[in-house]
């Protein structure tokens, strides 16, 4: 963990309101693993506490983030109003990250990545890692949106994926529904043997749910929020379901086995 | 950083800078050990701790505000068994040579006295008596909107520890000078101010109040007018030391408390935006004196020209 000032390389929009920022943080990247965050901050700017973001995918040789965000309120508008080479603080990375089992990262069953909304961020790292870990066997990616103008994601993931699954709220592309609605078909169509899930809580309740009861192994990634992101504000912290411990989500998460959480 | 320069007793506690990281800010020191040498941090002060463990509130905690935040943690801490078992003897391993101090409240005038008992230990440079939380009933906010209260606590603290002991007070009262003075008469070592102003947040979607307690604590720069302004009445009130703190995030920040009568001072919320600052705060405090051509940190405080 470090903070690092980077430097916006570009700052683009993906849709009415998802964007996306590259940053050179090269101390940041260098160390970064896939489903761990960061917590940037615009200095001088009109916010007082960091956000958080998922890394979305990084670029080792280059010292280069993606972050791929949606602008909700006067953080995300300021951040996406920086301008090319301007700077901006980045802490991290934050949190654990996502575990990979040695027989997964040896390609031996195959891995479903499921993510929602701005939730499919961190799943791109996650993808690239198992993908570059066999190239034979890369992950199912499903990934439920709310309609046809959130597919920019595709472009993202082809590269690390043998296939993606989609959903729309509305129908507009893929199938009309949520992820869970396709989950089953998944199931019975590759071996799944593991799953990584990052997207809103109701979301992942369910797929976790699923998962679960068929006795795959199930990894979440959870939010919620928080001002300092290194344990200590105890802003994120939840109780463990089978544990019974506390846990910070930005310290000791922010992935958690799925019955830790949902039980 | 001359360390002879700025090297400060506060009410008998020795620390390296007039640099603490505050209470509920700095977790029990470790947390911020890839971002500062803890041998540069005045002190740390512990997360609140209570008699038993507690989970804190439910839903949402943390609130961003104009210059600020609100928190309505909740006291959530592991109990003081644990803490005595668990995380002093691990803080007193990896930072041997930082100064310590516990913050700690209860339920009971009496079990503020068994918790002073229990913390009078080695390891601890110093307690914190925390009658001023305001998001939970038994955070001690009962005794710190009373005088008699307060007075009450603080006896019942002093006469269980040998430690020098600091009283933090709740800026959420009519007169701040009323209860320093409440605490100073009944032996407090110490006062340390401001605990965190009450606020609230609400959502207009909704019309429900975005904090899962409904109100919180307000701190960072939209307080530091307030704090200064407290620290300076409470500095022309009583003759023990003050820990100043309330939106500190500069060496400036830290120079004007110092001005207004405080002995030492503590980086609250700024820990969470910049996790190296109790340090930054502290080597612009050295800065300060160097280019004053002044040799002690001492020479400033309580030097206001009003």
């Amino acid at each position: 963990m470090l903070v690092e000032n980077g430097l916006v390389c570009s700052n683009g929009i993906l849709s009415d309101d998802v964007r996306f920022m590259i940053i050179q943080a090269p101390k940041v990247v260098e160390i970064a693993q896939p489903g761990q965050f960061v917590m940037v901050k615009k200095e001088e700017g009109s916010t007082f506490l960091r956000r958080p973001f998922g890394i979305a995918d990084v670029n080792k040789a280059e010292g280069k983030l993606l972050l791929i965000y949606r602008v909700a309120g006067k953080g995300t508008k300021e951040l996406a109003n920086m301008e090319p080479s301007s700077e901006i603080s980045v802490e991290g990375p934050l949190g654990g990250g996502f575990k990979f089992a040695e027989a997964e990262l040896a390609g031996e069953g195959k891995t479903l990545l499921i993510g929602g909304g701005v939730g499919i961020a961190p799943m791109i790292y996650t993808a690239r890692h198992l993908a570059e870990a066999n190239p034979e066997n890369k992950p199912v990616f499903l990934m439920g949106v709310r309609n046809a103008d959130e597919l920019f994601w595709q472009e993202y993931l082809q590269d690390f994926t043998d296939s993606i699954e989609v959903t729309t709220d509305d129908g507009s592309a893929g199938r009309k529904g949520f992820a869970i609605d396709a989950l089953p078909d998944i199931l019975a169509k590759y071996d799944i043997k593991h799953i990584k899930i990052c997207g809103p809580t109701i979301m992942m309740e369910g797929l976790a749910k699923m998962a679960m009861e068929k006795g795959i192994e199930c990894q979440v990634s959870l939010e919620k929020r928080m001002a300092c992101g290194i344990g200590v504000c105890l802003g994120c912290t939840f109780e463990g379901k089978q544990s019974g411990k506390r846990w910070k989500i930005c310290h000791d998460g922010p992935v958690f086995p799925a019955e830790e959480v949902f039980a | 950083m001359n360390l002879e320069r700025i090297a400060t007793d506060f009410a008998g506690i020795k620390m390296k800078t007039p640099v603490m990281g505050a209470s509920g800010t700095f977790g029990f020191g470790l947390e911020y050990k890839d971002f500062l040498d803890l041998k540069q941090v005045g002190a740390i002060i512990s997360k609140g701790i209570t008699p038993l463990p507690r989970a804190g509130n439910e839903g949402v905690r943390i609130a961003e505000t104009p210059s600020g935040m609100l928190n309505c943690i909740g006291l959530e801490n592991p109990g003081i068994d644990k803490f005595l078992s668990d995380i002093l003897p691990k803080v007193r391993q990896e930072a041997p040579d930082t100064t310590f101090i516990a913050n700690f409240s209860a339920n009971t005038v009496e079990d503020y006295g068994v918790m002073a008992a229990k913390l009078d230990v080695d390891g601890i440079d110093g307690i914190e008596v925390n009658i001023s939380c305001p998001n939970v009933k038994e955070g001690g906010i009962v005794f710190g909107t009373d005088p008699k209260a307060a007075a009450a606590v603080t006896e019942s603290v002093k006469k269980h520890t040998k430690k020098s002991v600091i009283v933090k007070l709740s800026p959420n009262v009519t007169d701040i000078t009323v209860m320093a003075k409440a605490v100073e008469d009944a032996g407090a070592d110490a006062v340390a101010l401001i605990n965190t102003l009450t606020g609230m947040v609400i959502d207009t979607r909704t019309w429900k109040p975005l904090l899962g307690n409904i109100t919180g604590g307000l701190s960072g720069p939209a307080v530091k007018p307030i704090a200064l302004r407290m620290v300076w009445q409470v500095a022309n009130t009583v003759k023990i030391p003050i820990l100043g703190l309330g939106g500190i995030c500069t060496g400036q920040d830290a120079v004007e408390f110092l001005l207004a009568g405080a002995t030492a001072v503590a980086v609250g919320a700024e820990n969470f935006v910049h996790p190296d600052a109790v340090v930054t705060v502290a080597e612009g405090i050295d800065n300060y004196l160097e280019n004053r051509g002044l040799s002690h940190v001492s020479q400033l405080v309580g030097q206001l020209k009003a």
